[in-house]
């Protein structure tokens, strides 16, 4: 085998150039998602009618389904959509100013919300029922019982979830080579056209994203450290 | 974008769709097998602790979590000829299905690892321990004892990893296996109706994975048996089942099924 070392560092060197891109489709779709996920874990907690219908509708079908068709349906439906709403009302829009990776962002923040319904839902059913009577009894208004005793808690048991949610993503960005988005998968497909040596450019990504990877669980270890404080028993 | 949406198409595309699950299911299968006795293997030197071989795993299994799927697909299609013809075999004209179900089952076999790991640990030590006191030997009381309860702790982490599996396999494309979605795709250019094609395609997956999980409950139900003995008398009386010790367990995901493809 004629493994290429030299290319793999060349190839390393130009890959770093296509972090930013992925590090912010994943960072865009993560929160928007984490949004979305918020909204639609609350809508299902609180049996909201027919919202709450909706909410779990929202959740199969995107849990039921790649997310490459999600990514597929919104890049090609949405201009569509559009379009057709802009002809209708007389807008002066056009779908063609929408940018590729505005469709990325779109789509993957659908499916990050999905995942994140059920990680933050999750995360708050696991929270003490009694809790949140403590809140009121002291006279907390919902809001407040929510945002300070609950979510902090509830944020604390879905870290986990939350990291591995974050890390799909991550992974999950890898999809925009489909509408010519240059992350780091598109990039490394770029640099090896040049030369055939593919095997060298995807190590050279592997590494990359393992790097990335490991990073993120590095960083959320030291957050849940830090969240889990108040919870470490004992009498100290 | 293309024609216009035409509802009709959405239907006509359903079963020349349909005729390529067979591909799809075949790469779900074929890598759950490779994944399975993979995931064992990483395991076994993992739980007994053996030196090299427990490091080794743990690389292999942070590797495959660690990148995502699409690169490894890749990585495997144009660098595993190349090693393999380092031990003078020559793989270079094997069908690409076989690099696919190779790399999906090595990355199955990863998460499958974990799996398997954490709900082996979860059977109670004490379980082990009694097998031993009626002289069972060490393979006897894993087989007979542990097996059939930490495969009933797997089997939710397993099924989410299934269905997993069956969203990822719609990469296989980029490698020009013609499974559902690059038939879909393929539709779409011959007729420009891409939605439609997409919206079958969407409609596929979502009635294949919903199948799968009720299958599997069903299985779970069946594995747990055991433990449901004094359940329904007491389900009247309770608002909500206790959170039982296993189900804390099963919900400890292995990270799959995560928002991965």
């Amino acid at each position: 085998m004629k493994l290429d070392l030299s290319f793999i560092w060349t190839a390393l060197i130009q890959l770093l150039s296509a972090i930013p891109t992925t590090l912010v489709i994943t960072a865009v779709s993560v929160t928007i998602g984490f949004i979305i996920g918020l909204i639609t874990a609350l809508l299902r907690i609180y049996r909201i009618p027919i919202l709450s219908q909706i909410a779990v509708g929202y959740v199969t079908f995107i849990r039921g389904t790649p997310m490459l068709t999600h990514l597929l349906l919104i890049y090609f439906g949405l201009p569509m959509l559009l379009d057709a709403l802009s002809a209708q009302f007389g807008w002066s829009f056009k779908s063609s100013s929408i940018p590729m990776i505005g469709f990325a962002f779109i789509s993957f923040s659908i499916t990050a919300g999905a995942y994140m319904a059920e990680v933050i839902r999750s995360g708050l059913l696991a929270v003490n029922r009694g809790q949140l009577e403590a809140a009121y009894s002291v006279g907390m208004t919902t809001p407040q019982a929510l945002r300070r005793i609950v979510f902090p808690q509830a944020l604390a048991v879905s870290l986990p979830n939350l990291s591995n949610s974050v890390i799909g993503m991550l992974h999950g960005s890898t999809l925009v080579f489909t509408v010519s988005v240059v992350d780091i998968n598109a990039k490394a497909q770029i640099v090896a056209s040049t030369n055939w040596k593919f095997f060298e450019a995807y190590l050279a990504a592997a590494v990359i994203f393992w790097g990335l990877t490991l990073l993120i669980e590095r960083v959320t270890a030291v957050i849940e450290k830090r969240i889990n404080l108040y919870n470490r028993g004992g009498v100290a | 974008m293309g024609a216009p949406f035409d509802i009709t198409y959405v239907i006509g595309y359903l079963p020349k769709l349909l005729s390529t699950l067979g591909m799809t299911l075949l790469i779900v299968g074929g890598s759950l097998l490779v994944g399975i006795v993979v995931g064992f293997l990483i395991a076994l030197p993992r739980l007994y602790r053996i030196p090299v071989l427990n490091t080794l795993a743990r690389v292999y299994v942070s590797f495959f979590r660690g990148t995502p799927i699409l690169i490894q697909l890749f990585l495997f299609y144009y660098g595993l000829p190349e090693i393999l013809k380092l031990a003078h075999l020559d793989i270079s004209r094997a069908p690409v299905l076989v690099f696919v179900i190779i790399t999906y089952g090595l990355h199955t076999g990863a998460f499958m690892s974990e799996t398997i790991r954490a709900s082996v640990s979860a059977v109670d030590r004490g379980q082990v321990e009694a097998a031993y006191a009626v002289g069972m030997t060490s393979y006897q009381a894993f087989t007979r004892i542990v097996l059939p309860q930490a495969m009933a702790i797997a089997v939710p982490v397993f099924s989410n990893l299934i269905i997993a599996l069956l969203k990822d396999t719609s990469l296989a494309f980029s490698l020009g296996v013609m499974e559902m979605t690059g038939k879909a795709q393929t539709l779409g250019s011959l007729t420009q109706h891409f939605i439609e094609a997409y919206i079958s395609l969407a409609l596929i997956y979502l009635v294949v994975s919903l199948t799968l999980e009720k299958l599997l409950f069903v299985a779970e139900r069946r594995l747990l048996r055991h433990e449901q003995s004094d359940d329904a008398e007491h389900r009247r009386f309770r608002l909500q089942r206790k959170n039982s010790y296993r189900r804390m367990v099963a919900s400890i995901d292995s990270g799959k099924g995560g928002a991965e493809a």
